[in-house]
């Protein structure tokens, strides 16, 4: 037997023990062994997902497991990629999980949390192993329904959980419809529900139909990546699930939306004409820019990062784009490269995130707030907490030496040499694109700035920031795994290298190698290198004579204490300091025009003069706007549509099976003039 | 004159003419934008003089000596002195319909979609001067954008002669330029715009007291 | 060769440094002359560099490690960008590395190190200071890589090296639309990434129109000397840059002797001094936009960026890759 298969069974065993020691054991060890299995599962997955990237494949077939159809799973090299970054985020998370859970019966260190969380896991791994129509539905559907009902875990707690519990699970579900009519339609056209059927089966579908396809799965897998205009349901979830959960869902889940479209644009469909292209890029530069500017609106740090990742999504979204237009126009070296620098800044993506979203989980555990204006001083309370989050901000921020800046480079330089290739279309979208991912880029600097200055820097804005104390042995060692995670990325990229290189194969682009030797990224096709080692230690160096050349110079060497500059007016209190609403000022007045905010003054004046103010209040939001103007309407007429239907139910039962009997008749009737 | 010198020269006239469109969406200040309208006026007259050059066409140097006196010289002195109003306010576009960044970022789409268009039209013969076609293209967009947009006649006035300027310059650049007398026709309809929105500026100041458009309302009334 | 590239290494890295004071100072001369005022000398920010770096080292109280790193790393991260740029020599032996985007990328590091510093203090006049660069350095961003897009198209390499030893042989890229545009537009992301009129004040010490100066103003001493010789030295090295791209004459190459290598070191304190006293004349007209007009500016220089890529397509000269 395979590798992959051992070590996908020995997960697939894991995760069921998992299961079963969540809901059984007594909650003093629940925690404890139910996280043991998931990592175990995890590690298992990355096993499998290595051996894959390796260059190994494995495909097997049990036709007993399902009824019908049978169950199809298959491993390539592009499945292996998103098995072994769910593998490793699984692994990372459920280690963080078992200190995160581990403290009282409700919320996340329930019986069904703790039961659901291996079954959540498992899904995530083996999503990408489906070779059927039928299995895939089957286990994305399985994937949907577990991250639901953790999303769902702390409902007890705070009213805003089920109101997110319920847009998840409409969008969710629309996205499911969505792909499976897509791929229903594809089966049905193609002859065979295996993707293998599919695979040899496209080149006979009509333009029009494989179009429609395109479009219907599409539209479902981008909305569970989080592309604007179906990412509503994402600021609402991520930030109320658990913070493990929602690290899941950020650094793995919202992965295979990506996955699902290279999948079937790629590889199923074999490749398609500019249009859809055109549209995914689309989508993609609307979504980077629309979720950054979103998250800097945002001082909740958790829907922040749930926004960041809508813009790294849109980032992943214009690579992928790219590479199919360049396909389309003949260049598959380009089309190679730019896919191979979605791919990996989709990895990165998920280092940095999960350990975002772990460390913001360690910050509500110990303050109880997510709001950053009620944040601060945390860097003193909680240094290693702080420090974690430096580092994954530092990735996300796409700064040199952060592991997040190699990706986007490579984006950049897939883009701006796509020039190359002939055509209005790329003369006209390339520069645009790259203003685009500059902008967000800018964008994202201005956020984590924020989220890590007003956050952790400075003092405590509250009572409950005062009090944090740092997060536990548990935690803290599941964060240390994801930040191990990105530092091998910022620093030896080239590791991937050639996992990179057989993923785009398996998606039928096979390219020139784009990160070789190692350490490097080194593009032969243009001329263009990157050694992020070189950057590392060239700061370094720099950084010991920029601190070693003053201090020979200086002749008193005591440190002195002063206090802050207060004009004169006694010391400044936390008060006075910047917060993230008033940080966030000066963007929001620029893109005032994108944002539309609401704000309202409302002046009382004292009752014995109208000149005399007695109160002002001032109130200001900015709103999701997409979501003001797009859903709003479409929910309203869902009501009025709901509202007109209640009068076919007035409570008569022998009205209700009436409806029965007469749909029945008119069915017969139908069938029978129709034969 | 060396094919590649000429290509090059042809280049950057275009470029400052296309320059120009944009700086006077970017400057708020009237007399200001006037002077730049002249400068684009000069450029404007250095597309047939390059082309005349090259190709030994006496007849368009001579159209533009015609076109650098109208476009650059009396075309804007006749702006000015449109200008010469009792108010500073009304010297300044304050508050444009769209705002200035956005104004300019528009025009970066315009600029994009004139390349977009115009290139099958480049693509049946592709010389120095049929590829500079989208400039003349992008200047019309912008003019007609600066009529949408802007609040003041005086900008009504710079945004119609933007345009004309555009398709003047696509003449050029697409055919060598059009005959003298249409040229000459073209220009006379252009001179009586310009001397008709004079007097309905005047008027309007009269009338209303500014030149601000939307202030014409009243008149449906 | 190798001795060489590594003196010119040396070379650029300690011209940055040494220079950097020295280019603040011939600027304030400059302006005070054309002020009708004596001036205080070319020297004056290395006397000011010297008296700082003697002094005790002060921490504000409340701060944290990231206001103690700030300095060294905004100094650090310059100094790499001096070392890899093409200043004196396109042929040194880390010339492989200069990749535009990396050098973009580590100037905004400097940019997101001091504002992180600036909200470390917890002080109104730190908060507003970092929110407010951090605007303009987001607004920024989308002009200079377009600029280096640009850039890049005749080239077909993002790498400076390649960039300019490409103008240095073929001028007539230079004089091109595309050339001219992509200058315009790097100016402006120049003067706004340095802080200069009519982006930011900097001799201002008035709260309401603060930027840089306010996120910095709880330094003293030699904390004080870096963040002043780190902000310098980013001004020098930009105008350096931008003299290398647009006038790529005089920069040694491979295969290039001793004393083209101090010919170019010349070259090079000329070109950049020039640049200076014309930018310092410049801002004794211009006033300070208000901090809301900045955006239309910036509006403004992402058009000449964006009309720089059209444009080297548009008309056909772009050559190169195309």
């Amino acid at each position: 037997m395979s590798p992959i298969g051992a070590a996908l069974g020995a997960a697939s065993a894991a995760a069921g023990a998992g299961a079963l020691a969540g809901l059984l054991l007594p909650l003093r060890v629940r925690p404890l062994a139910a996280g043991a299995c998931t990592t175990a599962a995890g590690a298992a997955g990355v096993v499998a997902g290595v051996a894959a990237l390796g260059g190994d494949s494995w495909s097997v077939r049990l036709p007993g497991l399902l009824p019908l159809a049978g169950t199809h799973l298959a491993v390539d090299a592009l499945s292996g990629l998103f098995i072994a970054v769910a593998g490793a985020v699984v692994a990372a998370v459920a280690v963080y999980g078992i200190g995160y859970s581990g403290h009282g019966a409700t919320g996340a260190g329930s019986r069904g949390v703790q039961a659901l969380l291996p079954l959540f896991a498992w899904s995530l791994l083996l999503v990408p192993a489906a070779a059927s129509v039928s299995t895939f539905l089957l286990l994305w559907e399985l994937m949907a329904l577990t991250s639901l009902l953790l999303v769902l875990a702390e409902h007890r707690l705070r009213a805003e959980v089920r109101g997110a519990g319920v847009w998840y699970a409409v969008m969710t579900h629309l996205g499911m419809v969505s792909v499976l009519a897509g791929l229903a339609w594809f089966a049905a056209d193609a002859g065979g529900e295996t993707f293998a059927a599919l695979r040899a089966g496209a080149d006979q579908l009509s333009p029009g139909v494989r179009g429609a396809v395109f479009v219907l799965v599409t539209a479902g897998f981008a909305s569970k990546a989080g592309a604007v205009p179906l990412h509503a349901w994402l600021p609402r979830a991520h930030p109320e699930a658990p913070s493990h959960v929602s690290a899941l869902m950020s650094a793995a889940m919202v992965n295979l939306g990506c996955y699902g479209i290279v999948r079937t644009g790629f590889d199923l469909l074999g490749g398609g004409p500019s249009w859809w292209w055109l549209a995914v890029l689309a989508t993609g530069a609307l979504s980077a820019v629309y979720g950054i500017l979103q998250a800097a609106m945002s001082s909740d740090l958790k829907r922040l990062l749930a926004y960041s990742t809508t813009e790294n999504m849109g980032l992943v979204l214009v690579g992928i784009g790219a590479a199919g237009l360049f396909a389309d126009r003949g260049r598959p070296e380009l089309a190679a490269l730019a896919l191979a620098a979605a791919l990996l800044h989709l990895v990165n993506h998920s280092a940095f995130k999960a350990l975002l979203f772990c460390a913001a989980g360690s910050v509500v555990h110990a303050t109880g707030e997510r709001d950053l204006d009620r944040l601060g001083g945390l860097r003193a309370k909680m240094p290693a907490t702080a420090g974690l989050f430096a580092l994954a901000a530092l990735g996300a921020v796409a700064l040199p030496p952060g592991n997040g800046f190699i990706s986007e480079w490579l984006l950049l330089q897939s883009l701006i040499h796509g020039l190359q290739v002939p055509g209005v279309a790329t003369a006209v979208v390339l520069p645009l694109a790259v203003a685009v991912i500059a902008l967000s880029a800018g964008l994202a600097a201005a956020v984590f700035v924020k989220a890590l200055g007003v956050g952790f820097f400075a003092r405590p804005r509250s009572e409950e920031a005062r009090r944090a104390r740092e997060a536990g042995p548990f935690m803290l060692a599941g964060m240390g795994l994801l930040a191990a995670c990105c530092v091998a990325l910022a620093v030896a990229p080239g590791a991937l290298g050639s996992g990179l290189d057989r993923a785009g194969t398996a998606a039928g682009l096979a390219g020139a190698p784009v990160l070789d030797d190692g350490t490097g990224v080194r593009l032969d096709a243009v001329s263009a290198k990157l050694v992020p080692v070189w950057v590392l230690a060239a700061l370094t160096v720099a950084l010991l004579a920029a601190v070693g050349v003053p201090r020979l110079l200086r002749r008193r060497r005591r440190r002195l204490r002063a206090r802050l500059w207060d004009c004169g007016g006694g010391a400044p209190t936390p008060r006075m300091a910047y917060t993230a609403t008033s940080f966030a000022e000066p963007l929001q007045r620029v893109f005032d025009d994108v944002l539309a905010p609401e704000q309202d003054v409302d002046v009382t004046h004292t009752r014995e003069s109208v000149y005399l103010v007695e109160r002002v209040r001032f109130q200001r939001r900015v709103p999701d706007r997409v979501e003001h103007r797009l859903y709003r309407p479409v929910l309203d007429w869902a009501e009025r549509a709901g509202e007109a239907a209640r009068r076919l139910a007035p409570g008569s039962v022998h009205r209700y099976l009436g409806y029965g009997f007469f749909g029945l008749v008119a069915l017969l009737l139908v069938l029978a003039v129709g034969w | 004159m060396t094919e590649a010198l000429y290509t090059q020269l042809l280049d950057l006239a275009c470029g400052a003419f296309l320059l120009a469109a944009v700086v006077v969406l970017w400057l708020r200040e009237l007399t200001v934008v006037v002077r730049v309208l002249a400068v684009q006026g000069v450029a404007l007259a250095a597309i047939p003089l390059l082309i005349g050059w090259y190709e030994d066409e006496a007849a368009l140097l001579g159209i533009s000596a015609g076109l650098a006196l109208l476009r650059g010289g009396l075309l804007p002195y006749l702006l000015n002195r449109a200008l010469t109003g009792p108010r500073d306010s009304e010297h300044r576009e304050t508050r444009p319909l769209v705002n200035v960044a956005a104004s300019l970022l528009t025009a970066a789409l315009l600029t994009l979609l004139a390349y977009a268009v115009t290139r099958p039209l480049v693509a049946l013969e592709a010389t120095p001067a049929t590829r500079a076609l989208p400039v003349g293209f992008a200047v019309v967009l912008i003019g007609f954008f600066v009529l949408v947009t802007r609040r003041r006649a005086p900008s009504q006035v710079v945004g119609f002669l933007l345009l004309d300027n555009g398709i003047t310059a696509i003449a050029f650049l697409a055919a060598s330029g059009v005959p003298v007398i249409v040229e000459l026709g073209v220009s006379f309809d252009v001179l009586l715009a310009v001397l008709v929105l004079h007097i309905l500026t005047t008027r309007m100041r009269a009338a209303f007291g500014g030149t601000d458009l939307d202030e014409l309302r009243e008149l449906h009334d | 060769m190798s001795a060489l590239g590594y003196a010119a290494i040396a070379a650029q890295a300690g011209a940055v440094v040494v220079g950097a004071p020295l280019l603040t100072g011939w600027m304030r001369q400059v302006r005070a002359r054309l002020e009708g005022r004596a001036g205080a000398g070319t020297a004056q920010p290395w006397r000011d560099l010297r008296k700082l770096l003697r002094k005790e080292p002060i921490t504000a109280a409340g701060t944290g490690p990231a206001f103690r790193v700030a300095p060294a790393l905004l100094v650090a991260s310059t100094l790499v960008v001096a070392a890899l740029i093409p200043l004196v020599s396109t042929a040194t032996p880390i010339s492989g590395h200069a990749d535009a985007i990396l050098v973009v990328g580590l100037l905004a590091l400097g940019t997101v190190t001091l504002a992180l510093a600036g909200l470390d203090t917890g002080t109104a006049f730190g908060g507003m200071g970092s929110s407010r660069e951090m605007t303009i350095s987001a607004l920024v961003e989308p002009t200079i890589l377009l600029a280096v897009f640009a850039l890049s198209i005749p080239a077909g390499s993002t790498n400076l090296a390649a960039i300019i030893s490409g103008a240095a042989e073929d001028p007539a890229r230079l004089a091109s639309p595309a050339g001219l545009l992509a200058t315009a537009a790097l100016a402006v992301a120049v003067l706004a990434e340095t802080g200069r009129i009519p982006v930011d004040n900097p001799s201002t010490h008035l709260e309401l129109t603060m930027v840089h100066e306010a996120m910095v103003l709880e330094y003293a001493g030699p904390d004080l000397a870096l963040v002043e010789l780190g902000a310098q030295m980013r001004l020098t090295v930009l105008l350096g840059l931008q003299a290398s791209l647009f006038v790529p004459w005089g920069i040694a190459t491979a295969g290039d002797s001793w004393g083209s290598l101090l010919l170019a070191l010349a070259v090079l304190a000329v070109k950049v001094a020039a640049l200076g006293a014309l930018l310092a004349a410049a801002e004794v007209f211009w006033a300070k936009l208000r901090l809301f007009r900045v955006p239309e500016l910036l509006a403004g220089s992402f058009l000449l960026a964006l009309l720089a890529v059209t444009a080297s397509y548009f008309l056909g000269t772009g050559g190169g890759i195309l």
